[in-house]
């Protein structure tokens, strides 16, 4: 239902910005990759229940159906999601490692304009 | 687990082509951040106001494009419903626009707000769309 996902994804969030505000107020020590820990969260639940939906259409359609799949995009944006948010931790845990800011932000650059391009298909579409 | 694009509209109340306007002007703003941001200098001193510029010319659309929305449902639908949406567009923009002016004068060091007052407009949001998810069926 639609409601238990908004829930759960609002849950998620808000732990997320108590603990980013915690972090950021100095209030506490924890390593970033702990403060990340809802999204890293989300973001498992997110890639099973792709993977799940992919596996039961591989089950059920043809192999030409199976590439219009769109779960595809959408495990292809958690793993960019993912390399972005892994290079953030390293970068604000490890300074010493000097990764460069446009390193961090290339998975985003990449994410970005597929969604933008997806979305602008709806638009023009005129679906709604 | 995931939301579609139907799902997402009808939860948080904002149309595709907002969503839209909202992704482009934070595409910009990553792009004008990795050119302007330098981590060798103090943060006071970066021009922050220009770095978060798209995100505020984001703002500036959206508005207008409710604004123009609203007009249209006041001519077309009745005026509560056209109340509703504008209130609702009007808060979700509103909110938006503190967090990143807080946001902009806390880098800046023009106030002494905490980080979680920073956030406040944020919270409130959230508390919001709580609010909405509860009466999606």
């Amino acid at each position: 239902m639609l409601m238990h996902r908004a829930l759960f994804t609002w849950l998620i969030f808000l732990v997320f910005l108590i603990l980013l505000c915690l972090r950021l107020e100095s209030r506490t020590n924890w390593n970033w990759f702990l403060i990340f820990l809802p999204i890293w969260v989300y973001d498992i639940v997110l890639f099973t229940d792709a993977l799940f939906n992919i596996l039961i259409r591989c089950k059920q359609e043809t192999t030409r159906n199976l590439f219009k799949n769109k779960h595809y995009l959408i495990i292809a944006s958690i793993f960019l999601k993912l390399a972005f948010q892994i290079m953030l931790c390293l970068k604000l845990e490890h300074k010493s490692l000097n990764l460069q800011i446009y390193h961090i932000l290339l998975p985003i650059w990449i994410l970005l304009p597929l969604l933008i391009t997806d979305i602008s298909v709806t638009l023009f579409k005129n679906t709604y | 687990m995931f939301f579609t694009k139907e799902e997402l509209v009808k939860w948080l109340g904002l149309t595709v082509f907002e969503i839209w306007i909202n992704l482009i002007s934070f595409l910009v703003f990553t792009i004008i951040f990795v050119f302007k941001y330098d981590p060798s200098k103090d943060l006071e001193s970066i021009d922050w106001w220009f770095i978060f510029s798209p995100l505020f010319a984001g703002d500036a659309l959206n508005t207008y494009f409710v604004i123009i929305i609203f007009i249209r449902m006041l001519l077309e639908m009745t005026i509560k419903s056209s109340l509703v949406r504008i209130s609702w567009s009007g808060t979700v923009l509103l909110m938006f626009f503190l967090f990143k002016y807080l946001l902009c004068k806390r880098l800046l060091g023009q106030t002494t707000l905490d980080y979680s007052e920073v956030f406040v407009p944020l919270y409130i949001l959230l508390q919001l769309i709580a609010v909405r998810a509860c009466q999606q069926s």
